[in-house]
């Protein structure tokens, strides 16, 4: 796999810098096939960032992108002297990481934990009933969220309460601190299952005969998932973290959204719910579109960034 | 073999399956086809075998909480025959208003009518209705619906009418009997345990649900009792916020106390009273009076709490609540339904919670631009408001929901008056079009209230016996008459019609979402606060620092000023 591996990179390498006209008439057919993906891309994902216009303008829908009043970058101005907008920064970072760093645990836990599993029925049994979550829309979730947490009826109290691990039960919504945990295991019993299947697949792709040969050198469990198991899938590991830390500040609408109240706004609003709130409640669609190219701006570098770390760490990377 | 043949059934049942998915979209759209030719040639007589297919379909969003009902409704079928037309309603549904408005402007795509509620001005600047006035002289019941002045408030700036106003047109006179706004509601087993005494103020409020609560703290069924709830979630907060002007005995100006006399406007979030109010909802907290669940519940988790009978009292709006109160009455938990009491701080203030109907011009029915038939529509809104569609939408159909007895006067039995309030009934047999223009008070016929619920005596029998008992222990037979009699409304009244139509890039709306951000997050820490002075302090500085109040009451005073103006003819 290695050698593989370095031998299609010498090929990108040795091939990149001279794009001949032989070299494309030999291609032809892939050129002609990727036509339609890019005009796909054209359409669906460039043509709407003409939209981008309004943040540099005091749009109103009635005049549309032409003949609304252009204003610069004072949208941004107001944007970044706005504590709020600040503060919803702040909020999604920290919920982004926070989920970014638990599922990576639980879905990686998770994998390894099935691939020790002997009988096959059960595996397979564990892991469908283990990414369903996955198929339920936020909504139910937050349902689920809610009575688990709730006050009189909801499990986690009674149980600690029986426990006597606290004496009274808690309101746990009603505190800021506990928020973006409640949202990351919320993450996690959603995301878990689903996210360990594309690691459960990685681990099937090992050599069985590196188990063998380490049985036979009288390796136990942990010491072969720690010297084979992990290492193998720690290329899937890596392309899958650089993935998602783009997806950092994509941290969630739906969830806050739904289990925030006001007593815990100030760390539950998100940059998605701030464009909902003053974009689109407010009618103020210019405003709502900046902060959407900030968001846009910030996760382009930070993927930048991330893959560059992950070059100078000789790991592998996206592009 | 066996595999390959289970395998080529399957896909072979998967094919049957979607076929009439197809299909029924391919009827549809033949549906369609023949709505656009119907318009085109108004005067082609319907043929007999294509009767089913003359009835037009309309779409309407309503930016407010509703329940949707069944497509096969069997009074919307009948209003279908009468008029030639029905309407597909969607409700607000887990958004505000502006949310939902706002993402229908960015998309630009509107169903053909369209009730945007607190998102009306920004729909109104998108351009989003047409002119109603340039097509209603073919339709005299929607041109004759309002008198000329009353048109004349309706229209925009550019002069047009682009909504119609659904409520507050009376006809002939006011006969309501139910309080539909907000007061502070208790439980009628409450009131029966203390053998119906008088309660005028906060102190005397709190006392009695606590006294009630001490005695019983479990419903007959054994779950607990809860004493007090106050909703706050998201907009719905005004449960929460806006007492302490109706507790000074201000009429529901929503935004901001105006002083009758002096014409000033004030900041009723800072007042005296509004310390004095928190700081008792800070004692009952404590005590355990109040849910210690409240202020993180969604709507939903409220509708269901009170739904269950166990919540002895609360603020809020009656709309706000009334399913949960129709569901208390489904499950026959009879002592458990709520009356509207006018309570005020101090003894002596008079309390101004009911309002007579003001006819709302910030707000109604309009067509928008995406409707394909516009004549069709106004046809629909016209006929909609004859007298024989009138009684179907709001009585039900004769014999089935409503008898009529000697000289024409509608009255219920038993049983439709238990199926007129159940939701399940409801959706599938009534259709009230209830965001479509309508008249309150006395029906055309002259006999008749426009709806069961405001007939004379039939209002009375229909309700509970404890509920009966109760307001004739006050000296009641109306739930508006538990209250002070309405005052004539000011002509800047209501406010909150103004308030609503901020937007985030003035001055004035940006200490509005700055207020409600900061009440929002402070006066539940308040209400639940161990120290209320140390946080109410805290509230106050934050409030101070943040909220631009002289921007926010100079606007307010303006428009004040500006209605007066209107209203004086100048």
């Amino acid at each position: 796999m290695e050698v593989a591996k370095q031998r299609k990179q010498k090929i990108i390498k040795d091939k990149g810098p001279k794009i001949t006209r032989r070299e494309m008439k030999k291609q032809k057919e892939l050129i002609f096939l990727s036509i339609p993906f890019v005009i796909y891309a054209l359409i669906f994902y460039y043509a709407p960032l003409g939209g981008w216009i309004m943040a540099f303008q005091n749009y109103k829908p009635k005049g549309g992108l032409l003949h609304s009043q252009f204003v610069g970058l004072a949208k941004f101005k107001t944007l970044f002297s706005n504590d709020v907008f600040i503060r919803v920064i702040r909020n999604t970072l920290c919920m982004g990481i926070i989920n970014l760093v638990l599922s990576f645990i639980f879905s990686i836990g998770l994998a390894i934990l099935l691939n020790e599993v002997r009988n096959r029925r059960g595996k397979k049994f564990v892991q469908t009933v283990s990414y369903l979550p996955h198929f339920l829309s936020w909504i139910i979730v937050t349902g689920i969220v809610l009575d688990v947490l709730s006050l009189e009826t909801g499990i986690i109290n009674q149980a600690l309460v029986a426990l006597h691990i606290i004496e009274k039960p808690i309101n746990w919504l009603a505190y800021p601190k506990f928020f973006w945990l409640i949202v990351g295991f919320s993450n996690v019993w959603k995301e878990t299952g689903w996210g360990s299947i594309i690691y459960l697949a990685s681990i099937t792709s090992i050599n069985p005969d590196l188990y063998e040969a380490a049985s036979i050198d009288g390796a136990g469990r942990l010491q072969k998932i720690f010297h084979i198991t992990l290492p193998g899938i720690k290329p899937t590991i890596f392309i899958l973290l650089l993935i998602n830390v783009g997806n950092v500040l994509n941290a969630g609408f739906e969830v806050q959204y739904l289990l925030g109240n006001g007593l815990v706004q100030s760390v539950s609003q998100t940059i998605d719910i701030y464009v909902l709130k003053y974009g689109i409640s407010m009618g103020d669609y210019s405003i709502g579109t900046a902060a959407g190219i900030f968001k846009s701006v910030v996760s382009i570098i930070i993927i930048f960034l991330a893959n560059k770390a992950a070059k100078m760490a000789g790991e592998e990377r996206l592009f | 073999m066996k595999k390959r043949f289970l395998s080529l059934l399957l896909v072979l049942l998967l094919i049957i399956a979607l076929l009439p998915g197809c299909s029924k979209k391919d009827d549809t759209k033949d549906v369609d086809n023949t709505k656009v030719g119907v318009t085109n040639k108004p005067e082609d007589k319907p043929s007999d075998d294509g009767k089913k297919k003359e009835i037009k379909e309309f779409t309407a969003f309503f930016a407010v909480p509703g329940t949707e009902i069944n497509d096969d409704n069997v009074s919307m079928e009948k209003l279908a025959e009468l008029t030639g037309a029905k309407c597909k309603e969607t409700w607000l549904t887990g958004q505000t208003a502006e949310e939902a408005v706002g993402t229908l402007i960015a998309g630009g795509e509107y169903p053909d009518f369209i009730c945007g509620s607190t998102g009306h001005a920004q729909l109104l600047e998108a351009g989003a209705y047409i002119p109603i006035d340039q097509y209603w002289d073919n339709y005299p019941n929607v041109k004759n619906y309002l008198s000329e002045e009353e048109w004349n408030k309706v229209r925009a700036e550019d002069g047009h009418v682009y909504i119609i106003p659904q409520f507050g047109i009376i006809n002939e006179k006011d006969t309501e009997c139910v309080h539909n706004d907000e007061a502070f509601w208790i439980q009628t087993r409450v009131l029966k345990w203390d053998n119906y005494p008088k309660i005028t103020t906060l102190d005397q409020y709190f006392d009695l649900i606590e006294r009630y609560l001490a005695a019983n703290p479990t419903m007959p069924d054994g779950t607990p009792n809860i004493g007090y709830e106050i909703l706050s979630d998201d907009w719905r907060y005004f449960c929460l916020e806006n007492p302490p002007f109706f507790l000074d005995g201000y009429p529901n100006d929503g935004c901001v106390i105006v002083d009758p006399n002096t014409l000033e406007v004030s900041d009723y979030n800072t007042t005296e009273t509004a310390k004095k109010y928190f700081a008792k909802l800070n004692e009952e907290f404590q005590k355990g009076i109040i849910d210690p669940e409240t202020f993180t519940m969604s709507y939903d988790q409220y509708i269901a709490k009170v739904s269950s009978g166990r919540v002895l009292g609360m603020v809020d709006q009656h709309w706000n609540f009334q399913q949960a109160e129709d569901a208390i009455k489904t499950q026959e938990l009879d002592d458990c339904t709520y009356v509207p009491l006018g309570i005020v701080m101090n003894e002596g203030t008079k309390e101004r919670y009911h309002s007579a109907s003001a006819l709302d011009v910030s707000n109604g029915l309009g067509i928008t631009v995406s409707c394909n038939d516009v004549e069709g529509a106004m046809k629909f809104l016209n006929d909609l408001l004859s007298q024989e569609a009138l009684t179907l939408r709001f009585w039900g159909i004769e014999g089935q929901d409503y008898m009529v007895g000697d000289g024409g006067v509608f009255y219920r039995t038993e049983e439709q008056r238990k199926n007129f309030v159940s939701q399940d009934y409801q959706v599938a047999n009534l259709c009230k079009y209830s965001y479509f223009p309508q008249y309150e008070g006395m029906n055309l016929d002259g006999i008749n209230a426009w709806e069961p619920g405001s007939q004379p005596g039939e209002f009375f029998e229909a309700l509970s016996t404890e509920v009966q008992e109760c307001l004739k222990a006050y000296g009641a037979e109306t739930y508006v008459q538990m209250l002070n009699p309405s005052q004539e409304n000011s002509p800047w009244f209501p406010m909150w019609s103004y308030s609503n139509t901020f937007t985030s890039d003035t001055e004035h709306g940006m200490a509005k979402v700055n207020m409600d951000e900061v009440k929002h997050e402070y006066l539940p820490k308040a209400v639940m606060a161990k120290d209320f002075e140390a946080a109410w302090q805290d509230y106050m500085n934050v409030y101070n620092d943040r909220v631009n109040v002289d921007a926010y009451l100079k606007a307010l005073k303006a428009e004040v000023d500006r209605r007066i103006a209107v209203a004086e003819g100048k």
